[in-house]
């Protein structure tokens, strides 16, 4: 069974078409990377596999069945903005987790804090926004879920704090755990890959293995991105 | 899951709203205190103000109860905030209804915190025998007790609100899925959906009043009801109130069930 199936998915924004009959599948264990420039899809794809979008058309399956309460509890997802309750102190954030997640882990979480250089008593509204990023990454990570979903993970990150937030990411999530990182940040993260789908313009113009498509094309992943979306 | 995100609504509520309801009672309680002092003009204008000062405050409980419900429905299901939420394990229903059941427990006891308010503020023997004057003749020809009487429109009052509320519920749900990005849509269909339920209320009476000549009377005369005729007129828009609520609230499960669409 794959971890995700999705077929024929189409979604517009009035007429703007922002997915046009995409279908992709995506085995397990496997750490994928949704490339594409600004605006393409990406982050549409994304919200429709976590249920933030409803698409016109196509369905998605999250280890076949239909996206709902089972596919929530199987994936963890990094969502592109601070989505949690700013009030709130990283503590009572961290037993929001484990009282709705059975799969939360609140001592990794705790040691990832810690690791992070984050403060438990924080409140969530006086960190800056590159700690609200580490915050949401940590928790999401101190998940034993099947599926990790990061979207823009190193979009605010300035280029030093990167190779640390990847490594975090390859050392905490689960393991045998499918990985779909989406992001236009290619030369960074390329080294982590082992799938890589390209999406322009609502649809998928590539589906490859990384190793392959290196060899296959005598370039790096990030030469081949900025080949292919060349303006 | 419902006992679960029931503990972080209600907390998130009450959280803003012991503000107001310690406001209501310290106010209370101060005009109680200098309105004691009999013989001096300067503590009775104390105490008038303070005694001002705690009406207004319940009033801010209930517009602020409403309000905070509302801001917490959008900023949870269609703000940042809502990434997380509609990212939980649990069912849309079981979202709604929290929301839902929270605004009824703040709201019992938002009115709970304005009748003790105005109970240490008010309460002297010659007042409640005032209180009591005045609504005996229409609670004994009515068969009830003057307390019932009170409950009933108390009863009333709540449902008038949380049928507001649910409303704008609605609207929120409504607009959102038209244009989320202008809130005046939401503004638009909560006071729509206010209307229909108000007319739907209406419609009920009237079709009741075919029936009923002294239930008539209230739409083709404008002579005062009969005391008989209050307390029917009362018990129907108790209860219909009480299915419009359900109805509304299937439709707003209904509406969500369907998805979001969120920023």
């Amino acid at each position: 069974m794959k971890a995700i199936e999705i077929k024929n998915l189409s979604k517009s924004f009035g007429k703007k078409k922002v997915l046009n009959d995409i279908s992709l599948s995506i085995d397990r264990g496997r750490i994928v990377g949704l490339l594409g420039k600004n605006g393409m899809g990406k982050s549409t794809l994304i919200k429709i596999i976590n249920d933030l979008l409803t698409p016109d058309s196509g369905e998605v399956l999250v280890y076949g069945k239909s996206v709902g309460v089972e596919s929530k509890l199987r994936i963890s997802y990094l969502p592109e903005r601070c989505a949690l309750d700013k009030g709130m102190t990283v503590k009572k954030v961290i037993k929001f987790y484990s009282d709705f997640y059975g799969n939360f882990d609140s001592s990794k979480a705790m040691k990832l804090l810690h690791d992070l250089d984050l403060d438990a008593e924080q409140k969530i509204s006086k960190m800056s926004k590159g700690m609200q990023e580490k915050l949401q990454l940590a928790l999401v990570l101190s998940r034993e879920a099947d599926i990790y979903i990061l979207d823009e993970p190193l979009g605010g990150v300035d280029p030093a704090t990167r190779d640390y937030i990847l490594d975090t990411i390859l050392s905490n999530f689960k393991e045998g755990a499918t990985v779909i990182i989406s992001t236009h940040i290619i030369s960074d993260i390329e080294r982590i890959l082992d799938n890589v789908v390209f999406i322009h313009k609502g649809e998928i113009i590539l589906t490859s293995d990384t190793d392959e498509l290196r060899s296959s094309e005598n370039a790096s992943i990030d030469e081949i991105f900025r080949r292919t979306f060349r303006c | 899951m419902l006992k679960k995100l029931l503990k972080y609504d209600l907390s998130s509520i009450f959280k803003f709203l012991i503000i107001f309801y310690s406001l209501s009672i310290i106010f209370a309680v101060s005009s109680r205190f200098f309105l004691s002092f009999e013989k001096s003009l300067a503590m009775e204008i104390i105490g008038r103000i303070f005694s001002g000062a705690a009406i207004s405050m319940m009033f801010s409980t209930i517009i602020n109860n409403l309000m905070r419900l509302w801001v917490r429905f959008k900023t949870n299901f269609y703000n940042d905030e809502s990434y997380l939420t509609h990212t939980l394990p649990v069912k849309r229903t079981t979202q709604y209804l929290s929301k839902f059941i929270t605004a009824v427990i703040t709201m019992v006891v938002s009115i709970s915190v304005i009748a003790l308010s105005l109970f240490i503020s008010y309460y002297s023997k010659e007042n409640m025998d005032f209180v009591k004057s005045l609504l005996f003749p229409l609670a004994d020809s009515i068969n009830i007790s003057t307390f019932g009487l009170v409950f009933a429109l108390i009863l009333l009052i709540f449902l008038e609100f949380l049928n507001i509320l649910q409303c704008g519920f609605t609207g929120l749900i409504l607009g959102h899925s038209m244009n989320s990005k202008k809130m005046g849509m939401s503004v638009l269909f909560g006071f729509i959906a206010s209307l229909v339920t108000q007319f739907a209320l209406l419609l009920v009476l009237f079709a009741f009043a075919l029936f009923n000549d002294n239930v008539m009377n209230m739409f083709i005369t404008n002579s005062p009801v009969d005391f008989t005729t209050f307390k029917l007129l009362a018990i129907i828009a108790i209860v219909v109130y009480m299915i419009i609520i359900c109805a509304v609230c299937l439709f707003n499960l209904k509406q969500f069930k369907r998805g979001v669409n969120v920023d």
